[in-house]
């Protein structure tokens, strides 16, 4: 067979680190930002859409979904092709590819500031854009698959595998947590409640942890490496076995986010010995890694593309090491909460997703602008400034860790808490939060001088040109062949269609599966006390979730003697049995406000939201005056409910009908209530007194949203009262 | 004058005077292959590694034997009217360089479409048009850039060998399934009688069953299968209890799923599984570019040209009949007994014999196979085929039938008698007792002991212990067949060595010279007069003797097989046989001589001794004191003085030993009672190393020659062998330890059996356990007894 | 909890459709050579590649 020529698409490649580089500055300017929020909370004070609570999963997102992302698209791309001796299949598939995903990152650039948001963590982006996700992620890898069969090399490079994992897992992961049942345009709830929400959600949590910051970047350590230190892999026996052991384990280490929660135990040990297992695979690939550069150290001296490489390998060991410690129970009691685990994820993206792209960013720009790097020095400078971020970045958040940690099962002699203003705990670290701020600082410098860097490099190169390359092609196979060679080239194929036919047979198998969860009233022994959200507070637990309260207050309360003296009783499985989506948290910046209902009158709650220095000083807490001023929209709560009656939440039919009534009566209740306070009655009829003359329409308190979020706080948590009453 | 290399294959270039594009090459080979690379700007070649290249040999009409169909159908992998696939041998194989180049033969001709290289096998698999592109082209060219291929009589339908990649099926699956058995055990080992744990229960459990199907029917065959063959040949073999363990531990769990009154040990059956095919799996280290089973028809050539009426044609080696004319090339291969009939002959025996000294043969002299013809091409008569030919018949022998791993019974299975017995007696005596202290216990007590019992961790012992060590020497270049070579070594008692080319070098000779001083001009003439001969004997001669002023000769007679003639002035010089410089009381002696006379008065003769390897006496001396050493050589007894000055007195001493003798010798010891090992190199000592309980073949490149035996050792390591052999013994050592911590984590499994309350989490965490720590333990000590040797 | 049956579906599909890979991958060969692949992958395909090349270099020193 002769010769073919073809050219490597060079101009996706580039398209995806120019995308990477923009939306990483994008990605920990917010960051930087949420840092020093939680030094000057009133930073934004009083514009809704840059709260603390609203910017934090932008930050999460824009990081995992559009730095990382978009640097892993970049690495596969560049690699895939050449691994495979061929162009991708389809350009056109490589452009709806790139747009598609950037069309998604912006459309959730806009939506979570307006507080559209499911609240799940990772997974806050509302159904619409869901859906837009899983098309473009299928997109990908049609294309990838596609390009796969038109392979000219016979043999599949082990980071192709990694490709093919990282697209099939991440598929199904997003699918199965993402089931929700719209209410309109850009709201919906999860379709599983409480428990059974918080085990998906934390399967997704880990896995996506898992197949989209690991598989993907382990790929690219399997082919950047190597290539850049012009040495081949340690050993490829052993990066196979790596990454077949890495997938037959890594799928099932989700439960370990859910120690000591409402969970039963044995699916929280089952995580646990999955996470430890873990180990073994991780170190494996590190190791692996490492080693490659054994007699290349003099390289990794020069090279900073090495030195990023070589850094980030380091830093996916040991965050690799510290995951199977945390979930470790005991561990897990102390770390779990605190921001410890703020630490663990910033070793893993700033040193393994951050510096693995930035090494590849690095390699890939001399090379496809046909020049070399415009500074060494400045990349050094670049790489030094970001390993120092990150050690200060870390260490200080471990420190605090524990010190949360510590001060909040303190107990005195007599036995009650040392520290039992949560404030206490919190003021005592904020020197530590500074110095995150200015380890974050740094980082971003760092990333900064990568973009000067860039820029003057591409500047001095010659523009980007699709690389011609030739390869015999894989001549097709006849029957005969077949019969009696040891190749099977329509053999070799087959891995390839399995991975898409597996995907659909886990869609297919998985719906008729899920078909019962949906139907089924509820499956967790509910307790008869527990009752569904009155209309009212059923939309207060909406603004809860669009402020993204999550993000600093939990709701679970561990059975722990400190958090049952601190918090109250602690929290059961039949408690959460209405709650779409589940609103645990995963960290507390506050305190945890499962059991805070009737704990503050309504008074405290609205001069603490209207500003929570006022009631309670040296709070970190931002403002949130808004919530005050603004009407709450009533449009859609039947809808809100009739959904939730899909979802086997028991509203009859009159409550829906008498929905608006109802959410008026607890209204005024609420209203009254607020009248106890002499200030609250001056400052409110002025206002009144003011609209009336000036001809402003006046939005009674009852109907503002301050109203709904006071109904939801004071009905947390209070069910279980009444039953212990009982009994 | 300054030293430089070869840039293409590194080799010392300061003498010729070749330089292409400012680089300079040790030959015109060399500098062709630089031109080809650089003309198909293929000359990357040389960036990834320094001077990578061979020189490419004179191969005209040595593959002409392609042109036949029959014998190209034979060598393909793959044959259809356009394309063909063949995987040829290419012992220059060796680095980055020579993939890159394989992989891109289309650059130096279109019709090859693809060639991918097996490093590790050293092998090229071609995909090419055979319209335009024929087997022979393909060599060729592979040849003309100093890759040139080894085809043997051995590729004779190479394409229909299949790769066994059962092993591996069988590893996943019982992996796969351990895997997910322990994800599904786990939660009844972590709480019990929780509210949703009685739910799902019964799910976890039977997809534990279905989990398991596979590991028991399909990964743990072998076990069952050996372990039937052992009881019908009414031995214990370690398989037997195993066996026995996997059926109870199957029958019981599924048992007390079925009858739902536990959640059964499926975890630890497929974890036992997994680890054992894990352990067999590691044992399997192979040589892929060794290979140990090397007969005669590993060198023999595939094709021979035949003569009728002048007429020349290959045909196969097989198709040979008594009485064929035959057509030997220079550098060709003899590979049947003949009559030399037409050409001068100069022969080769060193394939047969490991003596690399030439013989010459007139018209009318008898040739024997496995010679290779140095001079020029000859004609000879067959006398016999090739199966019937002197060396060859030897392969008729039934020890070549019969497989040595087999022979006798490995520590493993000596140790699993007893274990057995002991196990079973104990299994029932518990039962016994449990019959009238507590009967509905008795079962439970029966199956615990035997599931506690099964002896993983003792079946692990060995093979990750031989594996590693198998490992250790490979690196150390002493390559093994298999496992069970290393247990062998550690029984020997008695050491037979082959003579020439074992433990002589085929390389040097050292001569000396006896008798009158020889004038300045005698030598002088005398080297002039070696230097018109290019017989073996006389260029080594010409080596060593001073540089001096060649002189123009008046007059040089070459009286074939008797000696050279010369004269210059009035100086006359005879060189060769003592016969023909007419010394008439020769000294019978039996080593190589060349006999001088100057104006017919006899002056002296050099002697050609055999070079032994260095630290040979060392050696002996070493080995003297634990083992009755032994040689055994071919040739006649000229060096006896030399051997008994250089060896320890006990040593042995036996010369015109032929094949079938070092055979028949090596039985009769065996008989009584000695383990023999068989040192060798050539053919001729293939029945002697099949015969012996460890046949070690020495080999100065291991890539290229090697007789059928069970090790094969680098010549250049051939004073280290008594290290090697105490390693084999220290091996055992080790696994006699681990069988000892093996029994007491057998002992700890047994108090909870007999005491009837194995629950599955004991069995799951002492089973690992054993395991891991036998693997741990195995691979620690062996690595430190690498460390001890070099 | 009938999540559960959910995630365990959906987890032992995707193991499952992983290992029909796995055993596909090493019936066809891919796994008989487990070294000259990861050499293979270091070499440059591209056709103008000096250009390319003296960046590298240039890097290097």
């Amino acid at each position: 067979m002769e010769m073919q020529q073809f050219h490597y698409d060079n101009k996706i490649v580039t398209k995806f680190i120019y995308a990477t580089i923009i939306f990483g500055v994008v990605g920990m300017l917010v960051g930087l930002i949420l840092a020093f929020m939680f030094l000057f909370p009133n930073l934004t004070d009083g514009i809704s859409w840059l709260s603390f609570g609203r910017l934090r999963p932008l930050h999460t997102n824009a990081v995992i979904f559009a730095f990382v992302g978009n640097a892993m698209f970049a690495g596969v791309y560049y690699s895939l092709q050449r691994l495979l001796k061929t162009r991708m299949a389809s350009d056109l598939l490589s452009n709806i590819n790139f747009w598609g995903w950037q069309l998604i990152i912006v459309a959730a650039a806009i939506t979570l500031p307006l507080g559209i948001t499911t609240s799940k963590e990772y997974a806050e982006l509302e159904w619409p854009i869901d859906i837009a996700i899983a098309l473009i992620w299928v997109v990908f890898g049609v294309n990838m698959i596609w390009t796969i069969l038109k392979r000219r090399q016979r043999h599949l490079y082990v980071a192709v595998w990694f490709y093919i994992a990282t697209f099939v897992t991440v598929a199904v992961l997003h699918i199965f947590n993402s089931l929700e049942l719209p209410v309109s345009a850009l709201k919906s709830y999860s379709v599983y409640a409480g428990v059974q929400d918080a085990l998906v959600q934390w399967w997704y949590g880990h896995n996506a942890v898992a197949f989209f910051l690991t598989t993907p970047f382990l790929g690219l350590m399997y082919y950047f490496v190597p290539k850049a230190a012009n040495r081949p892999v340690y050993s490829y026996r052993l990066s196979i076995v790596h990454f077949w052991s890495l997938i037959f384990i890594y799928i099932w280490a989700g439960p370990h986010h859910l120690l000591y929660t409402a969970l039963p135990e044995w699916a929280q040990n089952l995580g646990v010995a999955f996470s430890v297992m873990l180990l073994m695979p991780s170190w494996g690939g590190m190791i692996n890694g490492l080693l490659t550069l054994r007699g290349a150290w003099d390289k990794v001296r020069v090279d900073p593309v090495l030195k990023f490489l070589v850094v980030a390998i380091t830093g996916y060991g040991m965050a690799t090491f510290e995951g199977p410690t945390l979930s470790l129970k005991n561990v897990n009691a102390i770390a779990h909460f605190t921001d410890w685990i703020i630490a663990h994820v910033h070793v893993g993206a700033l040193a393994w997703n951050g510096f693995m792209a930035f090494g590849i960013i690095y390699y890939l720009i001399p090379r496809l602008f046909k020049t070399k790097l415009y500074s060494l020095g400045l990349a050094n400078l670049h790489f030094w400034l970001g390993t120092l971020g990150i050690i200060i970045y870390a260490l200080p958040m471990y420190v605090a860790g524990f010190t949360q940690a510590s001060m909040w099962k303190q107990f005195n002699p007599d036995g009650s808490l040392t520290y039992g203003n949560f404030l206490e705990t919190v003021t005592e670290i904020i020197p530590m939060y500074w110095m995150r701020a200015i380890g974050g600082t740094l980082y971003i410098v760092g990333m900064l001088i990568l973009v000067y860097n860039v820029i003057a490099t591409v500047r001095s190169g010659s523009k980007v040109q699709d690389e011609l390359a030739e390869a015999p092609a894989l001549e097709r196979v006849t029957k005969r062949r077949t019969a009696n060679e040891g190749w099977h080239t329509w053999l070799e194929r087959r891995p390839v269609q399995l991975t898409l036919l597996a995907t659909v047979a886990i869609l297919i198998g998985g719906i008729i599966q899920i078909v019962p969860t949906i139907m089924v009233k509820s499956n967790i022994p509910t307790i008869a006390s527990v009752k569904p959200y009155t209309p009212l507070e059923l939309e207060g637990r909406d603004i809860y979730i669009r402020e993204g309260c999550v993000g600093c207050h939990s709701q679970m309360i561990r059975p722990f003697r400190s958090e049952v003296e601190r918090y109250g009783e602690y929290s059961k499985a039949g408690e959460y049995v209405y709650d779409h989506p589940f609103l645990w948290g995963s960290k507390r910046t506050g305190p945890d406000l499962h059991r805070v209902g009737g704990k503050y009158s309504d008074n405290w709650h609205f001069n603490h939201m209207y500003d929570p220095q006022s009631t309670s000083s040296g709070s970190i807490m931002p403002r949130y005056p808004w919530l005050i001023k603004n009407e709450l929209d009533k449009s859609q709560t039947e809808a809100k409910m009739k959904a939730m009656v899909s979802l086997g939440v028991p509203y009859s039919e009159e409550d829906i009908a008498n929905a608006k009534a109802h959410m008026l009566e607890q209204g005024n209740m609420i209203e009254e209530n607020l009248y106890t306070d002499p200030d609250f009655v001056k400052a409110y009829e002025a206002d009144k007194k003011y609209a009336l003359e000036n001809g402003e329409a006046f939005i009674e308190m009852k109907n503002r949203e301050i109203v709904a979020i006071i109904a939801y706080l004071q009905r947390l948590g209070t069910d279980i009262h009444v039953e212990t009453a009982q009994n | 004058m300054e030293h430089k290399t070869c840039f293409h294959c590194g080799l010392d270039a300061s003498t010729s005077e070749i330089t292409f594009d400012e680089k300079s090459f040790c030959c015109n080979g060399c500098k062709t292959v630089y031109e080809i690379f650089t003309v198909n700007d293929l000359s990357c070649y040389y960036d990834l590694q320094q001077a990578p290249g061979a020189t490419p040999k004179e191969i005209a009409g040595k593959y002409n034997f392609l042109d036949n169909p029959k014998i190209v159908e034979q060598l393909l992998e793959f044959n259809d009217d356009k394309t063909q696939i063949v995987t040829l041998y290419i012992p220059h194989i060796h680095c980055s360089s020579c993939i890159w180049i394989l992989e891109n033969l289309n650059k130096l001709n279109p019709e090859i479409s693809d060639s991918t290289v097996n490093f590790g096998k050293k092998t090229v698999r071609v995909t090419y048009n055979s319209e335009n592109i024929l087997l022979k082209d393909l060599v060729t060219l592979l040849n003309s850039i100093g890759y040139e291929p080894f085809i043997s009589l051995d590729d004779y339908s190479i394409g229909k060998k299949e790769i066994n990649r059962s092993i591996i099926y069988k590893l996943g699956v019982a992996g796969f399934a351990f895997g997910n058995v322990m994800f599904l055990s786990f939660p009844e080992y972590f709480e019990v009688g929780e509210f949703w744990l009685e739910q799902y229960k019964h799910l976890f459990r039977w997809l534990m069953f279905f989990f398991s199907l596979p590991v028991v029917f399909y990964s743990a065959q072998d076990y069952f299968i050996s372990a039937f063959k052992g009881l019908r040949s009414k031995i214990l073999n370690i398989d037997v209890p195993i066996a026995l363990g996997i059926i109870v531990l199957f029958t019981r769990s599924s048992a007390e799923i079925i009858l739902n009154i536990g959640s059964g040990f499926f975890d630890s059956l497929t974890g036992l599984i997994f680890f054992l095919l894990l352990g067999k799996f590691f044992q399997q280290k192979t040589y892929s570019y060794l290979s140990f089973e090397r007969d005669y028809k590993s060198y023999f050539p595939i094709g021979i040209t035949k003569i009728n009426e002048e007429k020349e044609e290959s045909i196969q080696v097989y198709d040979i009949q008594k009485g064929d004319r035959l057509l030997i090339r220079n550098e060709e291969l003899i590979p049947v007994d003949c009559i030399l009939i037409k050409g001068k002959a100069r022969i080769d025996y060193s394939f047969v014999t490991g003596e690399s000294k030439t013989v010459s043969k007139q018209s009318g002299d008898k040739l024997f196979a496995g010679g290779k013809q140095l001079e020029g091409s000859i004609e000879v008569d067959v006398l016999k085929t090739v199966e019937q030919s002197y060396l060859t018949q030897l392969w008729s022998n039934d020890i070549f039938k019969k497989d040595k791993a087999l022979a006798f019974t490995n520590i493993t299975n000596s140790i699993s008698k007893n274990f057995t017995i002991a196990v079973l007696s104990i299994a029932f005596l518990a039962t016994a007792y449990w019959m009238f202290v507590d009967s509905n216990k008795a079962l439970n007590v029966f199956t615990s002991v035997l599931i506690i019992a099964c002896p993983c961790a003792i079946a692990l012992a060995a093979p990750f212990t031989f594996g590693n060590i198998l490992r250790i020497l490979g690196k150390k270049k002493f390559y093994l067949k298999n496992a069970s070579v290393i247990e062998q070594l550690s029984k020997i008692n008695t050491i037979i060595f082959d003579k020439t080319g074992t433990i002589t070098t085929n390389k040097e000779t050292t001569i000396n010279y006896e008798g009158l001083q020889l004038s300045q001009e005698e030598e002088i003439l005398l080297k002039s007069t070696l230097r018109g001969s290019n017989h073996p004997l006389s260029r080594s001669l010409y080596d060593i003797l001073n540089e001096h002023e060649i002189l123009t000769l008046n007059d040089y007679k070459e009286h074939l097989g008797k000696g050279i003639e010369a004269n210059y002035n009035n100086q006359n010089i005879k060189v060769g046989a003592a016969s023909f410089v007419g010394h008439s009381m020769d000294t019978a002696t039996l080593n190589t001589c060349v006999h001088i006379s100057a104006n017919n008065q006899y002056k002296g003769k050099f002697t050609f001794y055999n070079k032994y390897r260095k630290g040979l006496s060392k050696l002996f001396n070493r080995l003297k004191k634990d083992y009755d050493l032994v040689i055994l050589s071919g040739d006649n007894e000229g060096e006896k003085d030399n051997l008994t000055k250089l060896l320890p007195t006990k040593t042995k001493l036996l010369f015109n030993q032929k094949p079938e003798d070092k055979l028949e010798y090596i039985k009769y010891h065996q008989t009584e009672g000695a383990n023999v090992l068989m040192i060798g190199d050539g053919l001729n000592d293939a029945g002697a190393l099949a015969q012996s309980n460890v046949g070690i073949a020495i080999s100065e490149n291991v890539n290229v020659f090697s007789p059928a035996c069970d090790a094969i050792l680098d010549a250049s390591k051939f004073n280290q062998l008594h290290h090697y052999i105490n390693i084999s013994k220290s091996a055992i050592k080790i696994i006699k330890w681990s069988f000892l911590l093996s029994l007491i984590y057998n002992m700890i499994g047994l108090y909870f059996a007999v005491t009837g309350q194995l629950a599955p989490v004991i069995a799951a965490i002492l089973m690992p356990l054993s395991s891991i720590s036998i693997v741990v333990f195995t691979t620690i000590a062996t690595n430190l007894l690498g460390r001890k040797i070099d | 909890m009938s999540v559960i049956y959910i995630l365990l579906a959906i987890s032992i599909v995707v193991a499952i459709g992983f290992f029909i890979a796995f055993i596909m991958a090493v019936k066809s060969g891919q796994y008989d050579d487990s070294y000259t692949p990861s050499v293979r992958m270091l070499f440059e395909d591209e056709l103008i590649k000096e250009n390319s090349k003296k960046s590298i270099l240039t890097k290097k020193e």
